[in-house]
């Protein structure tokens, strides 16, 4: 085996297959149909209500604790001081917004197989956007490779839909990925605890956990969405081969045997085994498409097993 | 250790290219994958030493020089001897004779055989040998001329036809023999089960005979002798039978006669070991068939290792009874006619005639006329009945007078009187002599006493030729004579057969009867009686001038026969589909001749097969092999073996 410099003219081959319009008509149809079923799982609650770990002003009881100095008298029980004798304050959880933001990794990694995991990755991303706009107070995508790229916007309203389409359809695969990187500039902005979804393949596994602890310790519920590629599952090579990698350019001489293959299928399923164990042990929402799969139906999945919408 | 092909060798360059492609580096077909590093640390994780790594290329190569040696090494057909063999001029002859279709077990022949060795001496000698290819069967015949190609040597012994007949080894060891001449090293390797023993006189005869003995097997018993006469006196056949046992067990079986195919007599028999069983047996033909003729087979029921002689054929000639002229004046005629008439079937009554002389002379010259018109030139008994015609006597017999002319041939019975020609004149008159008989037996007095008869008078002969006497007065005066020049006989009574008392002793109607019988020949045949398997059929003598065409029937027992018409050109023609037992009718005009195809042949019955005193694969150098079988099964072996190991250790990674 034998690693050398990277070949910056080397491109890899692309594999992308789609050729029409990412977002035609009958990916608006299906957006909608996800729409209200997005609507019918939230039965019909406001949209922005969601429970915050906060507790604060609202109808919603929530908890006692005695009264201490300087506390508002208004909130004081005064049917249990009857009672009891003794002060207590009424704790009410407080409601505020909560926005969705999808993190879309835009690296030359995902513009790979066939089918094209990018464009399958941002069908899905416009999918939950569309869908958060239309159950929350905004949504908005946020792609990133090696870092987070400039001005992700916050948009209300399914008005906001073609503008949403139109950018992602304009979205470039390229350069490498950095969630680590992107997380960071991401909570930059970003203050307020959010819904964050990223999608990605999750190559570089131990920065990918960095970024996502990061998210979490900063209040954000997370959900993962790991994309593969047929390709990736069962790599149809064999023989003395010059292996490219899809965002650095560099190649490596590899013999790929039956052997060798048969370990590579072992590995990769370790590796989404272990991504998937450690977001069930962080209480982040994860999910594995395949690139062949159908958005709608991975979409439909993901509301009806509740991550999303719960 | 010495390459049969030497030119394999060529293909060593193949080791040159195998190490250049392992010293080239691998054009390596380029795959984009996500994420190299993901493979780059599954590499790592079965990564092994570097050292080993090369190590394991460089055995992958020597594996591979290896596996290219052992292809060429096999190529090569490599043989081990203690000597270096040199290059011979081996001119193999193939027995394909009857014996050779002995079965050794299921359908295997002993030619299938022969065929096998070949093939086996042609792939162990070198292949700069020269061979020849001779088949000793029908006839000794050249299959494949000299040449370097072994190859084309199997394919010309592959093409040998079985045949059913006799073999001509000797001669086909002779043609081989002439035609070694001055090859180098030469030898004649036959390839035979021994001919009965004749390969032992044929390899004393020349010593560059290199014997191959083929086959194992003696069980057979064989017809090896069937011959049929006529019995004119009694109109029956004699069969002569002969049955020989091939093996060393005694056997008894039972052996079929049938006459066109309807059975007629079975015959017990039991053989001793390597024995003959001979007998004569006489049947009784069906109606009909003395007349028209039949086919007689003979038939083993035993089956045995060759079935080629279990059974023959031969055939009845049809018999004739003889046309009988009596030429003497009417009123003596009575008594001759009545010792005619008692002749039974000898005669027959209808064609023959009695005349005075001067109608013999009119009759002749009619049977004269109308054969120079036939052109039908068969002598005396030929059929030549034309027009008014008389059939044509058998025997004339002249009682007291003389033809004015005597025709050259003939036969004829001369009483009282006869013509000079005959080698004998009249010098006198013997009176009242006794008549005794030669005491040497003849034809012509079998059964036949006349001791002490008494003759009135006798006419004094005095030969001049040489005549056979009979009979003659007892200070030996000729009475009775036989006088016998080419295709004439005749037979001479010196006394007038009434004026004595030899009537009165019933000796003279045996006498006439015995001389018809004697005299009596049957239509000269065109064929032979018998011939051979794979004999030419040819007329045994030229076709009348204006004879064109013939009609050959194979008779087949009761059946139809198969009639063909064959060409005659110059007084001659060929039939040669003579491969099968058969027996045919040739049609010439109005005459008929039969013959019979049939093995009997007891060297070709005597199957056991005779043992080679010294081994031909030593003789030929072909012992001292490397692998004595199959000389590159071992290397592909090996070579099989190296390519798995390779496949494994380098391709599977089956060290990883």
């Amino acid at each position: 085996m034998d690693q050398s410099a990277p070949i910056p003219t080397a491109a890899p081959p692309t594999t992308r297959a789609a050729k029409g319009d990412l977002f035609d008509g009958d990916y608006l149809k299906k957006l909608e149909w996800l729409s209200l079923i997005a609507r019918q799982l939230v039965q019909g609650r406001r949209q922005a209500l969601r429970p915050s770990v906060k507790k604060g002003a609202s109808i919603e009881f929530k908890d006692f604790r005695e009264y201490s100095p300087g506390d508002d008298p208004r909130s004081v029980d005064w049917l249990a001081y009857a009672r009891l004798g003794q002060l207590y304050i009424k704790l009410f959880r407080q409601e505020e917004e909560l926005d969705l933001w999808v993190l879309l990794d835009r690296s030359r990694s995902m513009d790979f197989g066939t089918p094209n995991k990018f464009d399958h990755a941002r069908r899905i991303a416009a999918a939950l956007a569309y869908i958060g706009m239309s159950t929350m107070d905004s949504s908005s995508i946020a792609p990133f490779g090696s870092e987070l790229q400039q001005g992700p916007e916050r948009m209300r309203g399914k008005g906001e839909v073609f503008r949403l389409l139109d950018s992602l359809r304009s979205l470039k695969a390229d350069g490498t990925t950095d969630l680590e990187q992107s997380v960071k500039k991401f909570l930059s902005r970003v203050r307020r605890p959010s819904l964050a979804v990223v999608i990605s393949d999750f190559y570089g596994l131990q920065k990918a956990r960095a970024a996502l602890d990061r998210l979490r310790f900063l209040k954000h519920q997370v959900h993962v969405i790991q994309v593969v590629s047929p390709w990736e599952l069962d790599p149809p090579i064999r023989g003395e081969l010059r292996l490219v990698d899809a965002e650095t350019g560099t190649h490596a001489d590899v013999t790929v045997s039956d052997t060798m293959l048969r370990k590579y299928k072992q590995a990769f399923e370790a590796f989404t085994t272990e991504l998937r164990t450690y977001s069930m042990g962080g209480s982040i929402g994860y999910d594995l498409t395949r690139s062949d799969q159908a958005f709608d139906e991975f979409v439909k999945g993901v509301l009806q097993r509740g991550r999303l919408l719960a | 250790m010495t390459l049969l092909a030497p030119w394999a060798l060529w293909f060593l360059g193949a080791l040159g290219a195998v190490v250049a492609f392992y010293l080239l580096r691998i054009k390596r077909r380029e795959a984009a994958v996500p994420a190299l590093d993901f493979w780059l640390d599954l590499a790592g994780r079965t990564k092994v030493h570097t050292l080993w790594t090369r190590l394991k290329r460089l055995l992958s190569m020597l594996l591979w020089l290896a596996i290219v040696a052992c292809l060429v090494l096999a190529l090569g057909n490599p043989m081990i001897s203690a000597g270096r063999i040199k290059p011979r001029a081996i001119a193999v002859v193939i027995d394909n004779s009857a014996s050779m279709q002995t079965l050794e077990g299921g359908s295997n022949t002993r030619l299938k055989e022969a065929i096998k060795a070949v093939t086996d001496l042609t792939s162990r000698r070198p292949v700069s040998d020269e061979w020849l290819i001779v088949e000793a069967g029908r006839r000794a015949q050249v299959l494949q001329p000299w040449t370097l190609d072994a190859d084309s040597a199997r394919r010309a012994a592959e093409k040998i036809e079985a045949f059913g007949g006799a073999g001509s080894l000797e001669a086909a060891v002779q043609l081989a023999s002439q035609l070694v001449a001055g090859k180098p090293d030469p030898c004649i390797v036959v390839v035979s089960d021994g001919a009965a023993g004749k390969i032992a006189q044929i390899a004393q005869a020349d010593p560059r005979v290199i014997y191959w003995p083929i086959g194992a097997k003696d069980d057979n018993l064989g017809v090896t002798r069937l011959a049929v006469r006529p019995d004119l006196r009694r109109g029956n056949y004699q069969v002569l039978l002969g049955v020989t046992n091939a093996s060393s067990q005694r056997i008894e079986s039972k052996l079929t006669l049938s006459i066109d195919g309807s059975p007629q007599s079975i015959e017990p028999f039991a053989v001793e070991a390597k024995g003959t069983w001979e007998k004569t047996i006489v049947i009784d033909p069906p109606a009909g068939v003395p007349a028209r003729g039949g086919v007689l087979k003979a038939t083993i029921e035993r089956p045995d290792a060759l079935a080629a002689d279990n059974e023959a054929v031969t055939v009845l000639e049809p018999t004739r009874p003889a046309v009988i002229w009596l030429v003497t004046p009417s009123e003596n005629a009575y008594f001759f006619e009545q010792a005619l008439s008692a002749m039974g079937p000898l005669v027959s009554p209808e064609q023959s005639l009695t005349m005075t002389p001067e109608k013999y002379e009119q009759a002749a010259a009619a049977v004269l006329n109308a054969a120079s018109k036939t052109g039908a030139g068969s002598g005396s008994g030929a059929d030549g009945n034309v027009g008014t015609a008389p059939k044509p006597a058998d025997l004339v017999i002249f009682n007291g007078c003389t033809p004015r002319a005597l025709p050259s041939s003939g036969r004829f019975v001369f009483i009282g009187a006869w013509p000079k020609e005959v080698g004998a004149v009249v010098a006198g008159k013997l009176d009242a002599p006794q008549v005794f008989l030669d005491p040497r037996p003849h034809p012509l007095t079998e059964h036949l006493s006349l001791q002490g008869a008494r003759l009135i008078s006798a006419k004094q002969v005095t030969a001049t030729a040489p005549v056979r006497v009979l009979a003659a007065t007892d200070d030996g005066k000729p009475l009775i004579f036989l006088s016998e020049q080419g295709d004439r006989q005749s037979l001479c009574l010196g006394f007038d057969v009434l004026e004595s008392d030899l009537p009165l002793r019933n000796a003279f109607p045996l006498l006439l009867r015995n001389t018809v019988a004697y005299m009596h020949t049957q239509t000269q045949p065109w064929l032979q009686t018998r011939y051979a398997i794979g004999e030419t059929i040819a007329p045994a003598r030229p076709l009348p001038p204006a004879t064109t065409s013939v009609t050959l029937d194979v008779l087949r027992g009761g059946a139809k026969p198969e009639t063909k018409t064959i060409e005659v050109r110059d007084g001659r023609f060929v039939y040669a589909d003579t491969l099968a037992g058969q027996a045919v009718r040739l049609t010439v005009g109005e005459d008929e001749s039969f013959a019979a195809v049939s093995l009997l042949d007891s060297d070709e019955t005597r199957i056991a097969p005779v043992p080679s005193p010294t081994s031909a694969a030593e003789a030929l150098g072909l012992s001292r092999r490397l692998f004595a079988v199959v000389p590159w099964a071992g290397l592909t072996g090996l070579v099989t073996l190296l390519v798995a190991l390779e496949w494994l250790t380098y391709h599977k990674r089956w060290t990883e």
